[in-house]
Formats: structure tokens, C-alpha cells, sequence
């Protein structure tokens, strides 16, 4: 009984190694895996393209109107300095005019 | 004579940049570039005007240097702070417009560069007028001829060197539809410049009254 339940697991044991052996062949015999979703970053090469993809691509409408908008803010801030600045100085000139002499 | 035309210059300014944006709408797409040369049309001129700033200012210097004149002075400061103005008017516009037609913010060639070291020499000159104590007048006006030296050499940059930069040809080339509105915002912009450095003036020449004024109360003060 035993012997027989020993050849038993011996065959087994065989067919385990067998199947797990033509896995394995079967795996690395396999293509490389698929892409992902998403590609991972190029990290042994560069690979050129012509054209950016639509994702990545800058809308010029924010840039435009950055640009303006900056021009018009600098200028008016630097209108709105001057007025503060020629205001300050005019009060003094006037409040020294009313001063009495001495 | 530029006191008296404040009102008509102030009027003028308003006017155009409020008609501008029109003629720029209107204005046709460049084929490579698209939307994005569109800031051409404040670009350019906010530069051209900057060089007219440091010319002015350069000259009024050497004047300032040279014959002692208190009013070369009022207006070398009064260029100095517009060219720095305007310099930041370009610095800014000027990476907006390249991140979308060169892919990149900034690049570190000729004309961008010279643009930059201008700017940078006019920011000195208003920094060593503010900061340098007795006698910086005179140095700031040293700083602002250098300063007016630099100028064709960032106008010819683009020609002599390669750049990523339009050259100067772009502006003499330009077709109908854009040549219009591109020299409506140069008179626009020259417009805007003689309004501020009237301005300008008419403060420093306040501040001049005001320490006058300070210096009689002290004389009679101590008499």
C-alpha cells in the first residue's frame, strides 16, 4: 500500500514539475506584454516625433490674452504711481504756499 | 511745448489703444504661427519705443553730463523709468509669445540676450539714481549713454547672429492687413510715451518747486 501510495505521489509530484515547467516555457515564449494606457517615460531612448500630441499641445488664446492684459495692467499701475506721486507733492506745495512767512 | 499738449496727447492715447484691439482682431492669422503673433502687434512697438526711450535718455544724459542742465536731467530720469517700462512690457509678452511658436519660454541668444542686458542697464541707472547717494545723478547718466550704446547692437542682433527671433526684415515685409494696425500701435505706443514722460517731467519738475520751497523755509529759518 505504501509503495503504491509513494509511486502514486512520485507520479504526482511529476506532473506538477511537468506542467509548471511548460508554464513557465510557454510565458517566456510570449511576446513582450502589452502597452499600457498610458507609456511609460523614455528612460534608455528618445523617440522623435513630428508633431505634439493634440493633449499636449498650448492654446495661444491664454497667451494672447495674458499679454495684453499684462501691457494694460503694467501701464496702469504705473499711470495710478505717477498720479499718486504728483498728488502727494502738489498737497505739499500747497500746504507750504499757505504757510506764513517768517 | 510737450506740458501743453497733455491734454491732446492724453486724449490721442486713449483713443488708439481703445481702437487698437479692433484692428488687431481684424488683422489677418500669420500661417505658421496662428493667434499667437498676434501680441506681435503690442510686442514690436513696446520695443521700438523702449529704444526710443533709451535714445532719449542717452542723449539727455550726455547733455546732463556734458552742459550741466537740470531739465536734460528731469527727462534722462523720466526715459530711463519708461524704458524700463517698457522693457517689462517686452521681457513679459515676448516669452508668452515664444512658448507657443518656439515651444520654449526663453532662449539664450543673441537678441533675447542684448534685450535683457538693456533692460537691465536702464533698471541699474533708476537703482544708482534712487540708492547712490550725493553725485549718483551723474553716474546714473553715465550708466544711461551706456545703456543708449547698447541699443543697435539688440536691434542688429537678429540679423548678425543666428536666433530663434524674427529679424528686422519682418516689419518692412509685412502684407496689407497687417502693416496697418502694427504702425497704428507704433503711433499708439509713441503717443502713450510722450504722454508719460510729460508726466514724468511735470513730477520732477514738482519735486524740484518742493525742495526749493524746503530750502527758502530753511534760509529763512535761520536768518
Amino acid at each position: 500500500m505504501s509503495v503504491v501510495f509513494k509511486r502514486v505521489l512520485c507520479v504526482a509530484a511529476l506532473a506538477v514539475v511537468l506542467t509548471a515547467a511548460v508554464d513557465l516555457g510557454s510565458l517566456s515564449a510570449q511576446p513582450a506584454t502589452p502597452p499600457a494606457a498610458t507609456p511609460p517615460a523614455a528612460t534608455d531612448g528618445f523617440v522623435p516625433v513630428t508633431d505634439l500630441p493634440p493633449a499636449e499641445q498650448l492654446p495661444a488664446a491664454p497667451l494672447v490674452l495674458g499679454a495684453y492684459a499684462f501691457i494694460w495692467v503694467a501701464v496702469l499701475i504705473y499711470v495710478a504711481l505717477l498720479w499718486r506721486r504728483l498728488g502727494a507733492v502738489q498737497k505739499d506745495l500747497d500746504a507750504l504756499k499757505h504757510l506764513p512767512p517768517r | 511745448m510737450l506740458q501743453r499738449s497733455v491734454p491732446l496727447l492724453l486724449v490721442t492715447t486713449i483713443v488708439m489703444f481703445a481702437v487698437a484691439p479692433f484692428l488687431i482682431h481684424n488683422a489677418p492669422y500669420e500661417s505658421t504661427m496662428g493667434l499667437a503673433q498676434k501680441i506681435f502687434y503690442f510686442h514690436a512697438p513696446a520695443g521700438i519705443v523702449m529704444f526710443v526711450g533709451a535714445f532719449v535718455c542717452g542723449i539727455s544724459s550726455a547733455i546732463f553730463l556734458f552742459r550741466g542742465r537740470a531739465g536734460a536731467d528731469r527727462i534722462a530720469l523720466a526715459s530711463a523709468e519708461l524704458t524700463v517700462l517698457l522693457g517689462t512690457i517686452v521681457m513679459v509678452t515676448g516669452p508668452l509669445w515664444a512658448r507657443k511658436s518656439w515651444g520654449v519660454w526663453w532662449q539664450w541668444d543673441a537678441r533675447l540676450t542684448s534685450a535683457l542686458l538693456l533692460w537691465l542697464m536702464f533698471t541699474a541707472c533708476l537703482l544708482v539714481r534712487r540708492y547712490g547717494g550725493p553725485g549718483s545723478d551723474k553716474l546714473a547718466a553715465a550708466v544711461g549713454i551706456f545703456g543708449m550704446c547698447n541699443v543697435p547692437f539688440v536691434y542688429v542682433s537678429v540679423n548678425v547672429w543666428r536666433t530663434l527671433h524674427p529679424k528686422t526684415t519682418v516689419v518692412p515685409s509685412l502684407g496689407p492687413g497687417m502693416r496697418e494696425p502694427f504702425w497704428f500701435c507704433i503711433v499708439a505706443f509713441v503717443s502713450l510715451f510722450l504722454l508719460l514722460l510729460a508726466l514724468r517731467i511735470r513730477l520732477s519738475e514738482q519735486q524740484a518747486a518742493l525742495d526749493a520751497r524746503y530750502l527758502e523755509l530753511d534760509d529763512r529759518a535761520s536768518a
